[in-house]
């Protein structure tokens, strides 16, 4: 049992969908180095082709390393650079903790589900500069 | 109201004749809500209740009355061209529509055409209603059958800008729209409208999977927003249970025996089983034993319902009797095959009488009548579908009269009957043993588990109960490997006697070096006797023969478990023993798992208090140190929130580990030893130091580059565990991190 568990967190592949003109990526079991660098990837592609909104789901993400949450603050660089806007969902208490403790809260907003932060994302953009 | 109280407006079953669908159905009406413009195909093999999920969808928005409109189109025969099918499209939408505004579903069930409805019965603010139906009626008179259908699927989109509703478009049996004029049209109607700003129409496409998953091209932007929904067939208790009731609720005598075959043979096909139902209800005959069942079967296949059923399915490939016939024939020469055919060598068989047999085939394969790959083509795997096809070659193509093709199908049903009952019951004995398996992590059980005669001498005559209070007293004790994985190497059988095989890799001793990696190589033999010692070698030789096939790599460590279900002769038992083999029977393995589990639990057994783990730097290796913590947490009854902050703890020690260490024999090497309060977690490297070794704090607060990764490290270590310390080692670095049962009084 165990065995296969950890077979199925190592091969895990990053999941992103489209929403109207946002975007959701979803990390995976596990936020590292790889999934950090693929969700980068991922970011600097959308935000090339024109998408502005971005939606980190952490639904599945069970375990987050320093490196990942590293690459994570620096995506978050990027986005509002190219002003852009984006948002952290579905956080368990235990990762919400963590990234409470690294200070990233103060960089992105996080709401409760997926829904809510592309609702919030979405308001946002219509609101007047 | 809750959902089954709702009025059935398009469901055609009742609750106590179908199964629950409703978690479905729930997820269709959810993805309607929260997804405008986005579209998605409902999925799942033939006769799963694909098509009631969707009018039960219907139902419920109707009677929910939300801002979704529900609209259900179900394609038939009869508007298979492009001009019937717009007309009957337009007409229904415009149908359902008007009930919806109204509140009125009986408009629906009166089955009114929208044209014969007056347009002066409108109310005002259904205008563009009006004029919707006006502009259809002028495309009608431009005879342009392509103009029709767009301004016939446009409808929905229509209703949403003009009408700001957001309908759902359901439809069903999309394998009947094959032609190319209706494909191009269906995917611009698909295509959300511009800007996305505003709503759009969701459709939801359903129907024979092969075809309706080439609906939408991949290359498009359609297929990228394309959402799935799957429906699985309802698992067994439930189809046992719709069995039940089915039976009761039409006055059929059943008993659990029958009702379990039914579930086999029928492999849990809902149509199946209301068509066998439906047989014995109407002959008014019983279903209490094999024979009362294969006898309403057989007649079901040759004459009945489900006979039926396949003959219009093979007819709808077929364009006259003559292909109709063809197609029979290769369906039948493919099943008599029982491995795929090449193609070419089966297109040759059937050419004399074909005149486009590559079509033909490929209609089959649409259908979901048999598997057609580049280069072979395999039979359907529905086992009704097979004895359907055998039947009827018999009776069609060889000659057989009806009565005896059915004798025959008779005769193979009941002798199948048995040896399926006993697949079903070996099966969940297989099962069980992976299971079991699977748990393998070092744990300590009792040696008399794995010892028949061992077990026999000091616990017979003894009760369940009694024999677990005496295993865990039990001193002798057998140390269980880590399991990585399992796997089936096959079955065999003969007269009397059933086997399956397994192989499970895993390590010894908490450390993963190769030598400690171990084989179980595991076989379970189902027999009525105690397994003798001549069945014992060959079933060895089958082992190791199955090794071999599936190129599973032999280990240094190889230890032979045989579990059989009544034990061994005395000379088996013997040899076992000589070759340091483990034994046990059926019951000594519900015991082990009665054991295995009591120990997850935390009986009174508890984990052995030192555990070493040494892990390659490669990979996510940094996943199993964390895993292992976990479990050893667990047993030590730490909170889950601990046990969270402990993994991410140690994953943050082994990436330190791996990063800063130059380890040369690349591994991380932890030891996880426990108290009666505490956790106390060492990873060790050999190599230059990593963290810091004198004690200095860590470096401060990151400012987000990635350069200063480390020092988060070591900041949500210090943050996490409640003690924290480097150590020097002769040819190394130590961390010994300290987690608390509860926190030492801080005052």
């Amino acid at each position: 049992m165990s065995a296969r568990w950890r077979i199925q967190m190592s091969v895990a592949e990053l999941r992103a969908r489209l929403v109207e003109d946002a975007a959701v990526i979803y990390p995976g079991p596990y936020l590292n180095q790889l999934r950090g660098e693929s969700i980068e990837s991922q970011c600097q592609e959308l935000l090339a082709s024109g998408v502005r909104r971005i939606v980190v789901n952490f639904q599945d993400t069970e375990l987050i390393n320093s490196i990942g949450i590293s690459i994570l603050l620096g995506v978050i660089e990027s986005v509002n650079e190219s002003e852009g806007a984006l948002m952290l969902s579905n956080l368990s208490s235990s990762n919400r903790e963590l990234f409470e403790m690294l200070g990233l809260l103060s960089h992105v907003e996080v709401e409760e589900t997926e829904e809510i932060a592309l609702l919030k994302l979405a308001e946002a953009g219509r609101a007047p500069m | 109201m809750s959902n089954s109280e709702h009025t059935r407006i398009l469901s055609r079953l009742p609750e106590t004749e179908s199964v629950d669908r409703e978690s479905v159905v729930s997820r269709v009406c959810e993805f309607a809500k929260s997804n405008p413009g986005t579209n998605a195909l409902l999925l799942g093999g033939a006769r799963v209740g694909k098509s009631e999920i969707l009018r039960r969808t219907f139902d419920r928005l109707f009677n929910e009355r939300g801002d979704v409109v529900p609209f259900y189109y179900a394609a038939n025969h009869t508007c298979i061209d492009l001009t019937g099918f717009a007309r009957d499209f337009f007409s229904q939408f415009v149908t359902q529509l008007l009930a919806f505004k109204h509140n009125d579903a009986k408009l629906i069930s009166n089955d009114a055409e929208a044209f014969s409805i007056p347009a002066r019965s409108l109310p005002d603010d259904c205008a563009w209603i009006r004029s919707l139906m006006d502009s259809f009626a002028q495309a009608t008179k431009l005879q342009d059958p392509i103009g029709l259908l767009r301004c016939a699927l446009s409808a929905p989109e229509i209703s949403t800008l003009r009408g700001k509703l957001v309908p759902l478009v359901l439809i069903d049996n999309c394998h009947l729209l094959g032609e190319s004029g209706f494909h191009s049209e269906l995917l611009r109607a698909l295509r959300p409208a511009t800007p996305a700003t505003i709503p759009s129409p969701v459709f939801v496409l359903c129907g024979l999977r092969r075809a309706v998953v080439e609906l939408i091209p991949p290359e498009t932007e359609l297929f990228d927003r394309l959402e799935t929904i799957e429906v699985e067939k309802v698992d067994v208790q439930l189809y046992e249970a719709f069995i039940g009731r089915l039976s009761d609720s039409r006055g059929v005598e059943t008993n659990d025996s029958t009702i379990e075959l039914i579930t086999q043979q029928l492999d849990r096909d809902l149509f199946y089983g209301r068509a066998i139902i439906e047989a014995a209800a109407s002959r008014d005959v019983a279903l209490k034993s094999f024979m009362d069942f294969q006898r309403i079967y057989t007649s079901e296949i040759l004459a009945g319902r489900i006979g039926r059923y396949f003959d219009a399915l093979v007819r709808e490939t077929a364009s006259d009797r003559q292909s109709a016939r063809v197609a029979l024939n290769a369906l039948a020469l493919i099943e008599e095959a029982g491995s795929p055919l090449p193609i070419d060598a089966l297109v040759e068989r059937v050419s004399e009488h074909a005149v486009a047999p590559y079509e033909l085939l490929s209609k089959l394969h649409s259908r979901e009548l048999l598997t057609a790959g580049y280069g072979f083509v395999s039979a359907s795997t529905d086992r009704v579908f097979s004895d359907y096809i055998r039947a009827k070659y018999r009776s069609e193509i060889a000659g057989a009269s009806q009565p005896i093709a059915g004798n025959e199908l008779l005769g193979e049903k009941l002798k199948d009957s048995y040896r399926m009952m006993m697949t079903r019951y070996n099966r969940a004995i297989e099962l069980q043993v992976v299971e079991i398996v699977s748990r393998f992590d070092f744990q300590s059980v009792p040696s008399s588990l794995f010892d028949s005669v061992s077990f026999d001498k000091r616990y017979r005559g003894l009760g369940r109960v009694q024999v677990r209070r005496a295993l865990t007293e039990e001193q002798e004790r057998v140390r269980l490997p880590q399991t990585v994985v399992v796997h089936d190497l096959g079955a065999g059988e003969r007269l009397g006697l059933s086997f399956r095989l397994f192989a499970a890799k895993g390590f010894e001793g908490g450390i993963y070096t190769d030598a400690n990696e171990v084989l179980w190589l595991i076989g379970l033999i189902n027999s009525k006797e105690p397994l003798d010692v001549d069945t014992l070698v060959e079933i060895d030789q089958h082992l190791e023969a199955a090794v071999r096939r599936q190129t599973i790599l032999f280990t240094s460590r190889v230890l032979r478990w045989y579990i059989s279900k009544e034990g061994f002769s005395a000379v088996a038992s013997d040899r076992l023993s000589s070759l340091d083999s483990y034994s046990s029977t059926y019951a000594q393995l519900d015991l082990l798992q009665d054991y295995l589990t009591s120990l997850a639990l935390g009986g009174d057994a508890r984990p052995a208090s030192e555990f070493e783990l040494v892990i390659p730097i490669d990979g996510d290796a940094e996943l199993i140190a964390a895993r292992t913590a976990e479990q050893i947490a667990r047993t030590a009854d730490f909170d889950q929130d601990s046990i969270n902050q402990i993994k991410t703890a140690l994953i943050e020690a082994c990436i330190n580990a791996a990063e800063h260490g130059e380890s040369p024999d690349k591994k991380i090497h932890q030891r996880f030893a426990i108290d009666d309060n505490r956790l106390i977690i060492t990873v060790s490297n050999k190599g230059k130091s990593f963290g810091r070794a004198n004690g200095q704090s860590p470096p401060s607060v990151p400012t987000g580059s990635k350069k200063d990764k480390r020092g988060r490290g070591l900041q949500i270590i210090r943050a996490l565990m409640d003690e924290v310390e480097f150590e020097r080692t002769d040819d190394g670095t130590r961390l010994v991190m300290t987690k608390y049962l509860k926190r030492p009084d801080v005052n």
